[in-house]
């Protein structure tokens, strides 16, 4: 009788690997480019413990970003025409884990807020005592495509955030792990992607099988993925999964400008240091692979982005004085 | 203003700000403590409020409850993630202000996100309200080191009167809080010629610790000196002290019964005369008990034969024409009269049946032991027995703790009733007389009557205003009578047990302070008066008194004029009062 295993993930966020069953993980096969012998050639494929001489780095910065849709708006021009509007909070922060001192602090944060319209009359709104930016979006702009505008200036966000929290207070060995893939965040140093979701089956088949007999803090050996946005990456077990073959699974991704020595010595201390930030199931519908460090900092993040009703409230109460 | 005026209100460092993810409130709000700032339990903090078309409202009060928790942690195991530097969460700490005072009174709530202070100097003092104090009597240190003061209108009877001290015997320190606050009403000069010309009573009920009051303490150290400095109050023994012990039992001579105190001590007794001419014999039968037996109409009626046939001969009395020389003689007269057919309607009356008159004998004739040492006929009548305040020291002290119960209540009873007679023939309620008792429940129990209870219910709610100040002190306040209870201005909590603590007689202590009382260290006491709407912590200084042998430095000169007694035996009996050589004896 086939084993199953129950998704440690909330159903409500999906599941940590996107179609197919469990015994393949990530179903659609990805189209990339992927030169597997970076490492150790594709034929000697074993799962690798965290070197002994290995240390997690006494300082590791984690990277993460919040947004929320406050409202829904439609405007009115002068012509007749409407077009749809998306008034978002969103919010970028870091958390300096300085792991000798025990103490983990919010190292910088930043709210923006924006109104992302195509209308080409619309202006700021000031509700209450907040102000949201317009952001002109392209084309017709339909309702659907508008959550999608507010990512790039969260990504901006991001970055700017991270470079400042490394001025002050990095020690030129910390680890900087970005939630989500590197895409641009690429020139930062010192920097790994983290994805929790595994859509794309990137691994030839007899080469995802390593993935599946990965050991809790084990990785896979280092591939190059050529894509747009590719570099270096590979496979992690965190500990805490369930037991089925693709639970607490991530994949770690490291900018292409390396050499792939770099992109090795950066794997090895992913493995040495993301394991001890795993979540534990009860406490975290995304366990293990949303990070402590990172649930905490989303905690407060949404937090600083204030409360939805009052906002959902201001922002009606200052469109009302606009008829 | 709080503040006498702007200049001078020192208003310190800003530690907080009033939070508003819980409802502020006029009479209680909580403040958020700034990172690297602290607030601790009886802190005073002063904030304001602005508004429109008026002059901005000062809330001060003071701290009532302190918390600390992680912001940003879900599950308590939390906690290990964030001390292992994982998860990142705040440390933040909230404080609960009770508001003491509004000014000017206009009862708004403090704006959340305004800015908190801790107060100082004249600002603190406004906050506790001590600059309305027109005469304050020091009465310790509050938590922040600073004296911490009594309102003397509530003591001397001005505007109310009568301390009531409550906490668990040994650790509650209840006696020394009120020696000390005698010492302070004496010594600080708040009161002024009131205050120096006061008289105490005090008995001592446990131990002879009491005794040494005017003996300095050798323990006493730089330290405690300089605590009695910072409250203006010379570091030293009580100046003016007597000290009276019941008489040796089975001694004829009348020595006092004092083991370790040896110089200075009167003898105290009642001839047999005195006890039948003053009416004495209910306060033999003073026990709560006692009064809900038939046989109080016995009492009475053998009170006022006694009264009414006895007659003095040299000492003892003359009764029946038989002489009675001693206590134990006269309980034997009595019951002899009672028993008998023919005499008994004179002494009870006639309606009294046998049963009842065999109660009231039982008794009578069990008080005998008890009482015979204290109620002589073989003693001088012209030798000074009496306990009079009038005429005694400053602070008498009246020692009862080798007495038994009943001749303790003889004591207390008698005492207290001739004093307030005294004070109540007087008129006038000056010189104030404080009455300082401990064990209040057994003398004033919540239930029953006696002749004690009456007394001290008089002076409870009457002595206000005839100057007799009682400064009782009780285990439990839930068991003495309610009325002593609700006529005391100052109500004091030492160390409680956690089942008294819950009772309604502490209602005015808040709950943080209610559960503080339970660990109340010695020399800690909740002070509460009607000033101030919060009770105050305070911490008195050690006493500069001796209170026990061992650490009492030599004895006052005053004392040394004998061995044994406080009068000079040599002194001619009676010879005062420029009486001429014809009244010698001899």
């Amino acid at each position: 009788m086939t084993r199953m295993f129950v998704d440690a993930w909330d159903p409500a966020y999906g599941a940590s690997f996107e179609g197919g069953d469990a015994s393949d993980g990530p179903a659609s096969p990805s189209s990339a480019q992927v030169d597997t012998d970076v490492e150790v050639p594709a034929a000697q494929w074993a799962p690798i413990d965290v070197a002994a001489g290995v240390r997690c780095p006494d300082v590791v910065f984690l990277v993460d970003g919040v947004r929320r849709n406050d409202a829904g708006l439609w405007t009115a021009e002068e012509d007749g025409q409407s077009y749809a509007g998306l008034a978002a909070s969103y919010a970028a922060g870091v958390v300096r884990c300085d792991l000798r001192r025990g103490v983990a602090e919010l190292a910088g944060a930043r709210v923006g807020r924006g109104l992302f319209t195509a209308s080409p009359s619309a202006g700021d709104v000031q509700a209450g005592s907040v102000r949201y930016e317009v952001h002109r979006v392209s084309g017709t702009g339909e309702a659907s495509k508008l959550p999608a505008a507010v990512q790039a200036p969260l990504t901006a966000l991001e970055i700017d955030i991270s470079g400042e929290a490394r001025n002050h207070g990095s020690d030129g060995a910390d680890l900087l792990v970005v939630d989500g893939p590197l895409r641009n965040r690429r020139q930062l140093p010192r920097t790994i992607g983290y994805v929790k979701t595994q859509q794309k089956q990137y691994l030839p088949a007899q080469l995802a099988r390593v993935v599946t007999a990965l050991r809790p803090g084990q990785r896979t050996p280092v591939f190059a993925l050529g894509t747009v946005w590719g570099g270096w990456s590979w496979y992690l077990r965190l500990p805490g999964g369930s037991g089925a073959p693709w639970s607490g699974i991530v994949r770690v991704e490291c900018s292409p400008d390396l050499t792939p020595e770099e992109a090795i010595e950066l794997a090895e201390v992913s493995g040495a240091t993301l394991p001890r930030f795993a979540s534990s199931a009860y406490k975290d519908p995304r366990a293990p692979q949303n990070l402590v460090p990172i649930a905490g900092l989303e905690r407060r993040l949404r937090g600083l982005l204030g409360d939805a009703r009052v906002l959902h409230r201001a922002l009606t109460l200052a469109t009302a004085h606009t008829r | 203003m709080i503040g006498v005026s702007d200049e001078a209100v020192e208003v310190s460092e800003p530690v907080g700000r009033v939070l508003g993810t819980a409802d502020a409130t006029p009479l209680q709000f909580w403040t958020a403590v700034t990172p690297g700032s602290y607030l601790q339990l009886d802190d005073v903090v002063v904030t304001s409020r602005d508004l429109p078309d008026r002059e901005p409202v000062k809330i001060a009060g003071v701290v009532t409850q302190v918390r600390a928790r992680h912001e940003g942690a879900q599950f308590d195991s939390d906690v290990f993630a964030i001390a292992e530097g994982t998860l990142p969460a705040l440390v933040q700490e909230a404080a609960e202000i009770t508001t003491t005072r509004v000014d000017p009174e206009l009862y708004v709530p403090p704006a959340p996100g305004a800015v908190v202070h801790r107060a100082s100097g004249a600002a603190r003092d406004a906050a506790l309200h001590f600059d309305r104090m027109e005469r304050r009597v020091p009465m310790g240190t509050g938590r922040d080191g600073v004296p911490v003061f009594l309102n003397a209108d509530f003591l001397d009877g001005t505007r109310g009167a009568h301390v009531s001290i409550s906490g668990i015997s040994g650790v509650a320190t209840k006696t020394s809080f009120a020696t000390f606050l005698l010492y302070s009403v004496f010594r600080s000069g708040a009161l002024g010629a009131d205050g120096t010309n006061a008289r105490a009573l005090i008995f001592n009920v446990k131990g002879e610790d009491l005794l040494f009051l005017d003996h300095e303490n050798t323990k006493l150290d730089d330290a405690t000196t300089a605590n009695y400095k910072l409250l203006g109050l010379p570091a030293s023994a009580f100046p003016d002290v007597r000290v009276y012990a019941p008489p040796r039992a089975g001694d004829s001579s009348g020595a006092p019964d004092v083991n370790s105190r040896l110089t200075g001590v009167d003898s105290f007794y009642w001839t047999l005369e005195e006890f039948c001419a003053n009416r004495l014999l209910p306060y033999v039968f003073a026990d709560a008990d006692d009064e809900r037996q038939q046989y109080t109409m016995v009492v009475h009626s053998v009170t006022a034969h006694l009264a009414r046939h006895a007659v003095a001969a040299e000492g003892g009395i003359s009764i029946d024409g038989r002489r009675l020389g001693s206590y134990g003689d006269l309980v034997d007269h009595v019951v002899d009269q009672l028993t008998d057919d023919e005499t008994r309607s004179t002494w009870a009356g006639s309606a009294v049946n046998m049963g009842t008159v065999n109660a009231f004998a039982r008794r009578l004739i069990g008080s005998k032991r008890d009482l015979s040492r204290l109620i002589r006929g073989d003693l001088a009548a012209r030798r000074p027995h009496q306990i009079k305040t009038a005429e005694s020291a400053q602070v008498t002290v009246v020692d009862l703790h080798n007495l038994p119960d009943r001749a303790q209540r003889f004591v207390v009873g008698v005492t207290l009733k001739t004093e307030f007679d005294d004070k109540e023939k007087s008129g006038t309620g000056r010189p104030l007389l404080f009455v300082v008792l401990d064990e209040l429940n057994k003398y004033a129990p919540r239930e029953g009557s006696s002749p004690i209870k009456e007394v001290l219910l008089d002076i409870a709610e009457r002595g206000r205003s005839l100057g007799v100040i009682l400064i009782g002190a009780q285990q439990t306040a839930s068991e003495v009578e309610r009325r002593i209870v609700t006529n005391s201005a100052i109500r004091v909590v030492g160390r409680l047990d956690p089942a008294e603590a819950s009772r309604p007689e502490y209602g005015f202590l808040p709950p943080a302070m209610r559960q503080r009382a339970l660990l109340a260290r010695p020399g800690t006491m909740f002070v509460n008066q009607p000033d101030i709407p919060v009770p105050l912590c305070v911490e008195f200084p050690f006493p500069a008194w001796a209170t026990r042998k061992s650490e009492s430095g030599p004895p006052p000169a005053g004392a040394m004029r004998s061995m044994v007694q406080g009068v000079d035996p040599f002194a001619v009996v009676g010879g005062r009062g420029g009486s001429s050589d014809d009244d010698i004896p001899f």
